[in-house]
């Protein structure tokens, strides 16, 4: 494997929530930490998300969203990602995600979940221990 | 997961595993080892894809066009892959790849790919990632591959020249207007576009454009045609589309582009193997370190100390060469 | 030299050995660079033109305020002695509220009049319903009726006033919308709904947001592009000073600006840039400064706890505006160049923090005091536990409600109009942030105004950055934030919160209210005459691309045949397009 690989991120909104500001500084910050960052932008539907996952080769999805919707958004992709065999493609959600919402996520296979605020480092470094892992495993 | 083979990606990608391919598609940009036996297994599989190439500076509306340009086709039938190209960042190697924004309505669509990709700096290597990836599209069954590009740097226009047909798309309401363009992009465009033409100015940057073809002088091709659209509301992209499948399949009757272009990758590959090889060994030992050294404290200058690191690497080469 | 400048010339040599003589030392002894705090004197603003730059409460160029002093201010003893809330009256619009169905959101405001809210309907839709789109669209899956109400049909809106009826029928309560790229088709139900009940347009009050601009900068609920849209914002303009000649034509301004990233500066000069072409659009409509300009109103800037920073950002705006409003279009009307605005300075959520949510409350309070020092209400906003995204509990209502009044019964700060004017400092500031708003809105004018610097994405992505160089900023401890990278893991309080708040909404409606939603609309489309709506729509598809005709009257033919919300947006974007999302 090159010394050269890059790690690819897909930072998407799904549904109608219209404030990008994290995804924004996420997506600006993770390019700043050497990834390449496919940015969707605003209202995404679930099958965007997957198929652009799928057709992008992404080591990492991470879903912004801020308007409460994220149980069933979340849950849409994760299925659609499983019947394109993407399924292995691992994802995390940031953004307004109360407590009690955490463990039905997680359920789901989420891998992690950023609240609003987290430090982009934080982000990056997790996003680069799961690559490292999943090419040592 | 187990890794998948470099056989079974092929298979898979060509019958129609995105997933395959995509994942092929990584390995080549990486250069995963064993990426030029890959391509050698798929090179007899391609051929049938005609590339075309969209190019012209930011804020001209390149993605959306490509998207209309794609919808377009394949509503004629035919399957589509679109390589979307942006700049990596020089200092983190990291890249916004954000085309793919503007290609909402295309990117569910069967019989569409895309896939995003970053220059990632140096020695011309993008022209020949963007090559393979349109490879194996042509392999997965795509026989229409839109490449489009950023425009600001020479690596796209580079990217541009392996492409069957160039389209540049120029707007209105930028102030430098069609000045601007760089230097050699109107040679290589087989027809313009000037897109956002519902917007003051669009008649200027046509008159501009055809002013500037007029300089260039006749080179026997005759003029190249200009069109006008707006990707937002989809006029004259219908004609647009007629004009481009037209061209795609004109452009393999010219043998000579056909032999320039052979003849570009061929020793394309050969200076970015080379480069490699001559990197790798000088990064064994401490000769390169030595030598740059030097050059810092002034005590070489730095083609005296290629000269002589080229002259080392000559005897290297004679030595091997006699002990074959 | 006359007697002034001699004066000014013996403060500024004073400065100097003051500089040399005490500040000096000190470094020295500190061994530092440069002083960490600034002193301001008279050397500052040397003939401080006051009647030109600050003027009169009431007086152009407004700096001070706009009036000699406001009515919650005058009722204010009253209201305590009879414990009433010093809201804007009793008939203006109540709390911002809004979720599930119509009926679920009438059955919650006929409980808060129980309660003893007399405002009208302060309107928060659901995202489906602010993008355009129905309930039984693909995308509005696990969204219907949750940011705010469902509303797909003149159906849905006539249901939420059956809670303003007889006293507080909608001639006597405001209404407020926070709704814009759809404005026109509200404001079209809101027409037919006064026509059904023999009320003349003419006596409806209220604000529609219709602010289309900020949509395509930081918010994020946009359908056509900018130049489409902003005939849109024509028609209904127009249609309001012909018709609803008391309703507010919009509510613009910087808050979402600033929640997206955008800097204090980016903030001023991009509502000023987005209001310019507002205007600008009323002159082109053939209307009259003086008079449309009256009903334009400000919703709020952005805020934060930079207290001095903020009084002087209120002071800039109101300048700024005035100026803009008499001298680029000349208004000769005081009324017209004023910052209508119910809030001055306050806060945004996004100054709030996760981490240790109780400190918001002093965050809130520092808004709250710069409100009360240019001329606002002090509002303490938001509750501290907004960013647990739970709604807000009781304890933070009521804190906020009281830190309010606390700081308006037992703190004066409201007894004194612009008490920072003449203040070296905050004369100094006031200028500073004039002049750096004034450059960035040069610049957006020299590209040819907001709708240009939109289509270029330039303000867009301008706000992207400024999010990011505030992110960098908090990450490398340039900028401190309490509790989040600094004097972490300290007492980290566990607070227990009573989220029984009285205005609470039902979780059960929520959960129901799409499946009931898309029920309504099934049967709404099979009563009504699919005939009358087709003939609606392809009038207004038709009037559509002629953009001198005014499509109000198309739209409220529209909502009368029932055609839905959708159906409506949707002709709009066959002739419009779509707008495109802005690339970073």
């Amino acid at each position: 494997m090159s010394s050269d690989r890059k790690i690819r991120v897909l930072v998407a909104k799904p549904g109608l929530d219209g404030h990008d500001r994290g995804a924004r500084v996420i997506a600006y910050g993770l390019r700043d930490a050497g990834f390449e960052v496919i940015y969707t932008g605003l209202r995404q539907t679930p099958e965007q998300i997957a198929r652009a996952a799928i057709q992008e080769d992404v080591d990492m999805i991470g879903l912004s969203v801020l308007s409460g919707a994220h149980i069933g958004l979340t849950k849409k992709v994760i299925e659609l990602l499983r019947e394109q065999g993407g399924g292995d493609i691992p994802l995390l959600v940031g953004g307004l995600i109360p407590e009690a919402d955490r463990p039905a996520l997680m359920e789901m296979g989420v891998v992690k979940i950023f609240t609003a605020g987290s430090a982009i480092s934080e982000v990056a470094a997790f996003i680069e221990s799961r690559v490292v892992s999943a090419v040592s495993g | 997961m187990a890794e998948q083979s470099w056989d079974e990606l092929v298979e898979g990608l060509r019958v129609g595993e995105l997933r395959a391919l995509a994942r092929f598609i990584t390995r080549i940009e990486n250069r995963y080892p064993g990426w030029q036996d890959a391509m050698k297994a798929l090179y007899p599989h391609t051929g049938r894809a005609r590339l075309l190439g969209i190019t012209g500076p930011p804020g001209a509306g390149k993605s959306s066009l490509t998207s209309r340009i794609a919808a377009g086709f394949a509503q004629r039938g035919r399957r589509v892959g679109i390589i979307a190209v942006d700049p990596s960042s020089p200092f983190s190697g990291g890249a916004l790849l954000g085309d793919r924004l503007r290609m909402n309505d295309v990117s569910t669509k069967a019989g569409i790919f895309i896939r995003s990709m970053a220059t990632r700096g140096s020695l011309g290597g993008l022209c020949q990632g963007a090559r393979d990836v349109a490879r194996a599209l042509d392999a997965a069954g795509y026989d229409i591959i839109l490449i489009e590009t950023v425009g600001v740097g020479q690596d796209e226009i580079e990217v541009v020249k392996a492409a069957d047909v160039v389209a540049v798309v120029c707007v209105p309401g930028q102030g430098d207007g069609v000045q601007a363009l760089k230097a050699g992009i109107m040679e290589i465009a087989d027809l313009f576009i000037v897109n956002k033409a519902d917007r003051e100015g669009a008649d200027q940057v046509v008159a501009d454009i055809r002013g500037m073809l007029a300089l260039a002088g006749d080179d026997g091709d005759g003029l190249q045609p200009i069109f006008e659209t707006n990707a937002l509301s989809g006029a004259g992209i219908e004609e647009l589309i007629d004009a481009l499948g037209v061209r795609a399949e004109q452009s393999e009757c010219s043998a000579e582009r056909a032999d320039a272009r052979a003849r570009e990758e061929v020793l394309m590959l050969i200076e970015h193997e080379l480069a490699l090889r001559v990197r790798t060994r000088l990064s064994s030992g401490c000769r390169l370190d030595d030598a740059v050294e030097r050059v810092r404290k002034g005590e070489d200058d730095p083609y005296s100390a290629a000269e002589s690191l080229l002259a080392f690497f000559d005897d290297v080469r004679s030595e091997s060469e006699k002990h074959e | 030299m006359n007697e002034a400048e001699r004066e000014l010339e013996r403060v500024k040599q004073a400065e100097a050995e003051w500089c040399e003589e005490v500040v000096e030392p000190r470094l020295k002894r500190f061994q530092i660079p440069e002083s960490p705090t600034r002193f301001y004197s008279p050397a500052e603003q040397g003939g401080f033109d006051f009647l030109g730059k600050v003027g009169f409460p009431g007086q152009y160029p407004f700096t001070a305020g706009n009036r000699p002093f406001e009515p919650w201010r005058v009722h204010a003893e009253a209201a305590a002695k009879l414990d009433m809330g010093t809201g804007r009256g009793a008939s203006g619009a109540g709390r911002y509220s809004g979720y599930g169905t119509a009926e679920d959101y009438r059955d919650y405001l006929l409980a808060a009049q129980k309660r003893g809210n007399r405002g009208g309907p302060n309107v928060a839709f659901d995202l489906v319903t602010q993008c355009g789109y129905d309930s039984d669209d693909p995308r509005a899956v696990g969204e219907v009726g949750r940011v705010g109400v469902a509303i797909d049909s003149l159906r849905d809106f006539r249901v939420i006033y059956e809670a303003f009826t007889g006293e507080r029928d909608i001639d006597k309560v405001a209404s407020n919308f926070t709704i814009n790229a759809p404005c026109g088709v509200i404001l079209a139900m809101l027409a037919v709904l006064a026509e059904e009940r023999g009320i003349p347009l003419a006596k409806l009050r209220g604000t529609p947001q219709n602010d289309i601009l900020k949509e395509f900068i930081a918010r994020g609920t946009y359908i056509y592009p900018p130049r489409a849209s902003m005939r849109l914002f024509r028609d209904t303009m127009v249609f309001c000073r012909q018709h609803m000649t008391a309703m507010n034509i919009n509510s613009i301004g910087g808050y979402h600006i600033r929640e997206a990233g955008a800097t204090r500066v980016e903030d001023l000069a991009f509502s000023l840039a987005n209001g310019i072409a507002y205007l600008q659009e009323g002159v082109d409509a053939g209307l009259d400064v003086d008079d449309f300009a009256t009903k334009f109103t400000f919703n709020a800037f952005g805020g934060s706890m930079e207290v001095y920073h903020e009084i002087a950002f209120q002071r800039a705006a109101r300048r700024m505006w005035a100026r803009i409003v008499k001298e680029r279009f000349g208004a000769r009307n005081p009324r017209a160049m004023m910052i209508r605005q119910a809030i001055t300075a306050h806060i945004g959520c996004s100054s709030t923090t996760l981490q240790r949510p109780l400190n918001n409350l002093a965050r809130s309070v520092a808004g709250g005091m710069a409100a009360g020092m240019v001329g606002g209400m002090p509002s303490v906003f938001p509750p501290f536990d907004e960013p647990l995204g739970l709604g807000h509990s009781r304890e933070a209502i009521q804190l906020q409600v009281d830190a309010s009044r606390i700081m308006l019964y037992e703190t004066g700060l409201c007894d004194v109009n612009d008490p920072w004017a003449g203040s070296y400092f905050m004369e100094s500031l006031t200028d500073q942030t004039e002049a750096a708003a004034q450059e960035e809105l040069d610049r957006i004018e020299g590209m040819g105004g907001a709708v240009a610097a939109i289509d270029s994405g330039y303000m867009p992505r301008a706000v992207a950055k400024s999010a990011y160089e505030r992110q960098k900023r908090i990450e490398s401890q340039q900028d401190f934030v309490v509790g989040v990278n600094c004097f972490t893991g300290e007492n980290e309080l566990n607070v227990e919160l009573d989220h029984e708040s009285e205005g609470m909404y039902d979780s059960d409606h929520l959960g129901s209210a799409e499946d009931r939603q898309l029920a309504k609309l099934a049967t709404l489309k099979r009563e009504r005459s699919e005939r009358e709506v087709a003939r609606g729509l392809t009038t207004l598809e038709q009037h559509a691309k002629d953009t001198e005709t005014n499509l109000m009257p198309d739209l409220i033919e529209c909502v009368k045949s029932e055609a839905t919300m959708q159906e409506i947006c949707d002709v709009l974007r066959g002739v419009f397009g779509e707008a495109e999302p802005a690339k970073l």
